[in-house]
């Protein structure tokens, strides 16, 4: 194993409940994105961009399918001869195994991996987050700071501070105090859960932290607030461009929609930063002659006979003459068949949406929301389903929900 | 069939000539084609989905497009430790330094057909787009004790090509070729895919080339046909021998079919090309997009009916592309109207530019130009 200056791990293990039915078979890292990324492209595709060519992908949720989607890692040219992408389960040893206790202790389990390419840097990622950064700046500050642990933040309202890890900081930027969701917070640097660590001290943290009885083995929990309280110098890392949590069903639908919304600056064409991601060989889109396709994102497979308004299409989505799609996300495989209305839903992996159906409603009244219907699930005839139903069974023809 | 049993040989040049511009900076087999791909595609992905992975792609001249291209192979999984794919480069003959014709073409490839370990040989020209199973023809070539198989379909000919054989069959076997320059309607015609045993191939391949013949179809099958038993194979799928530029465009065109469609990107035997890492393409406000095949990767905000777009095609707002073929990177301009245009690579079309092409011949745009 030659040297590297910095090794990467990606916390990928989350099982990301709060996408309910969107993660019942997938580990949220995988859940698709964008008309044809999923959501672990992003981290995999800055560490390229940024030079860092040794990845450790930390799974226990639901692995089959990120395992089968991350591979050799050629997608994102992370195949390597020295170096490049791993897939770290929990295993056992000699004394038994463990799953992974918390994000820490996820990484703490691997100290033999990083330590085997004595890295001066760790750069911890969570497989969460849409935005695209260049890790190789953080680390630069890291370097010039002589920080012991680096963390990245973005300004966040006020209001909204309460729901994020905050980072109450002096002008330097050191932290002098990290408070997990503060009902008042005094600061509104939010933790994007992107941190740079000096491999020492990674390693020294991490350890203590295994013998304290009661810990949560957590790197917001338990490991930053043990650094600031031990007097170590931690930085702020700000980064003020596109970023987004998809970890709920709102904000996953909202971080799709975005990319159709031309105030926002998140352009995945962009040759000088792009985002890979394996694709499958499939015909190019055909759009027929009775179609209506505006505001839209479609993609490789796709049939369209149907209208589409303000919605993303992954792959091999058939939308059906008379069949009409808005504000919404159709994963790979789904099928709208004749004159079914599908609004401001997501609808998973090869679901059928069968002959009149109708799936979602307009915003309206505080208890609306997104409506999800779940992978291969099957929408009968004319069936009707309102606003914020996670839809996990067949519904039977005409059936109302 | 045991496909370690079998390797493909594919002409990467075949009658480069007939293109006009479009071949004029690339070999046939690296024509684009079908919004995302290339010629070539359509002959590697017969080969791979039969199992063939030992495949030799004879170059000749202008290979530059297609070498980069096809690369190491892997969009096709050709890239292996054991056989995989083989790029050919041409092999000085007769001090020429270029193939004059497939029996020299053949002659060129003896090193990688020596070692190839197979005892039968599919041969293919590079300007075929049809979906074939050609394991169910090596199966038949095997079955039936054939010398040669020739793969052919029913319908018009192509154009003046030595290598298209009009074949009159009794009880399956070539017992008559021509060759016309014309096209002939209603006749059976040889698609360019001939299978063959390596060591027929090899004996005949050494004759023809002591006396001086070009061409293996014309030169050499069509004489011998009381000699060997050279049976034929009917397709009876889509399928499309590129010949002219009308053709070309024709072809592409018949892709908005959707029984074209269906055949020749059927599920069982997909087409596999070089993928790039594009974005979904995104259709802006207003949009007008009709009966169009489209690759991943375009931003269209104008008008566009009838017709064929390749990766990262632009086209702004107020602009009307109909019945025409934009390959990729190509941006049309504000206020432009094209009609019954090819435009070849990274063109552009500045604001209001109105080009009208006809249907019987389109309006070529060259690679890189602006106009």
């Amino acid at each position: 194993m030659s040297k590297k200056k910095c090794v990467a791990m990606l916390l990928a293990g989350g099982q990301g409940s709060r996408l309910g039915v969107l993660t019942e078979k997938i580990a949220k890292p995988a859940v698709p994105y964008g008309g044809k990324y999923r959501i672990i492209d992003f981290p995999l595709s800055n560490c390229v961009n940024s030079g860092i060519d040794t990845v450790g992908i930390l799974t226990q949720y639901k692995p089959l399918e990120l395992n089968d989607y991350v591979g050799s890692g050629k997608p994102w040219d992370l195949d390597r001869f020295n170096g490049g992408v791993h897939i770290l389960p929990p295993y056992q040893g000699q004394k038994g195994g463990d799953w992974y206790k918390g994000t820490a202790n996820a990484i703490y389990q691997n100290l033999e991996f990083i330590a085997r390419y004595e890295p001066e840097y760790v750069l911890i990622l969570s497989g969460d987050h849409i935005y695209k950064m260049d890790y190789a700046k953080m680390i630069k500050q890291h370097i010039e700071t002589n920080a012991s642990c680096t963390i990245s933040v973005m300004e966040v309202p006020f209001d909204e501070a309460s729901r994020f890890g905050i980072m109450n900081t002096n002008p330097d930027g050191s932290i002098y105090e990290f408070e997990e969701k503060p009902k008042n917070p005094k600061s509104n640097l939010a933790s994007m859960g992107i941190y740079v660590f000096s491999w020492d001290k990674l390693k020294k943290y991490l350890t203590e932290d295994e013998q304290k009885e009661g810990s949560s083995n957590d790197f917001g929990k338990d490991i930053i607030p043990a650094m600031v309280g031990a007097g170590e110098t931690m930085m702020v890392y700000r980064f003020d461009d596109y970023w987004k949590d998809v970890g709920t069903v709102d904000s996953l639908w909202e971080a799709n929609l975005d990319l159709l919304n031309p105030k926002i600056d998140l352009n995945l064409a962009d040759p000088d930063w792009r985002i890979y991601s394996r694709t499958s060989s499939l015909h190019p889109q055909y759009i027929d002659e009775n179609a209506k396709v505006e505001n839209s994102l479609v993609t490789d497979g796709c049939h369209i006979y149907g209208s589409l308004d303000y919605s993303i299409l992954f792959e091999n989505v058939t939308v059906e003459q008379g069949a009409s799609v808005e504000y919404s996300l159709v994963m790979p495989g789904a099928v709208v068949k004749k004159g079914a209305k599908v609004k401001y839903a997501i609808i998973a992996e090869n679901v059928t949406v069968d002959e009149g159906a109708c799936i979602g409603t307009e915003p309206s009244g505080e208890d609306w929301g997104i409506t999800v219907v779940g992978a291969d699930i099957n929408i009968g005839k004319n069936a009707t389903i309102g606003a914020k139903q996670m839809i996990t069974k067949n519904v039977e023809e005409g059936e109302k929900i | 069939m045991r496909a370690s049993n079998v390797a493909g040989v594919i002409f990467g040049n075949t009658r480069d000539l007939l293109l006009g511009k479009l071949t004029g900076i690339r070999s046939m087999a690296s024509v684009p084609f079908g919004s995302r791909y290339r010629l070539i595609d359509f002959t590697l992905s017969n080969f791979v989905n039969a199992g063939i992975t030992n495949i030799g792609v004879v170059t000749n001249g202008n290979y530059r497009s297609l070498m980069d291209h096809i690369g190491s192979g892997i969009a096709w999984d050709l890239d292996r430790k054991n056989k995989g794919l083989h790029i050919i480069l041409p092999y000085e003959t007769k001090g020429m330094g270029r193939y004059t014709g497939s029996v020299d073409a053949i002659k060129g490839s003896m090193d990688f057909i020596d070692r190839c370990h197979a005892d039968y040989i599919v041969i293919c020209e590079s300007n075929l787009v049809a979906n074939i199973d050609f394991e169910s023809v090596v199966d038949f070539h095997i079955k039936e004790q054939a010398d040669v198989t020739v793969v052919y379909a029913h319908g018009k000919s192509p154009e003046g090509q030595i290598e298209t054989m009009i074949t009159e069959l009794e009880n399956g076997r070539v017992v008559k070729g021509s060759f016309s320059k014309e096209s002939v309607e209603d006749c059976d015609y040889t698609l360019g895919v001939t299978v063959i045993g390596r060591k027929l191939l090899k004996s005949l391949i050494e004759a023809a080339s002591m006396e001086d013949i070009g061409s293996l179809t014309s030169g050499v099958l069509a004489k011998k046909l009381n000699v060997l038993k050279i049976l034929g194979y009917r397709h009876n799928g889509f399928a499309t021998v590129i010949d002219s530029p009308k053709k070309y465009f024709d072809a592409n065109m018949s892709l908005l079919s959707s029984e074209v469609r269906e055949d020749l990107f059927n599920s069982e035997r997909p087409v596999f090309t070089k993928t790039r890492d594009d974005m979904p393409t995104r259709y802006g406000t207003k949009a007008d997009v009709k009966n169009c095949f489209i690759a991943n990767g375009c931003v269209i905000d104008g008008t566009v009916k009838n017709s064929i777009l390749f990766r990262g095609v632009k086209v702004e707002k107020g602009a009307v592309v109909e019945n025409s073929i934009i390959m990729q990177g190509g941006v049309i301009e504000k206020g432009a109207n094209l009609k019954y245009v090819i435009s070849d690579k990274n063109a552009v079309i500045g604001e209001g530019t109105v080009i009208n092409g006809t249907e019987n011949r389109a309006f070529f745009i060259e690679k890189n130009q602006i106009l």
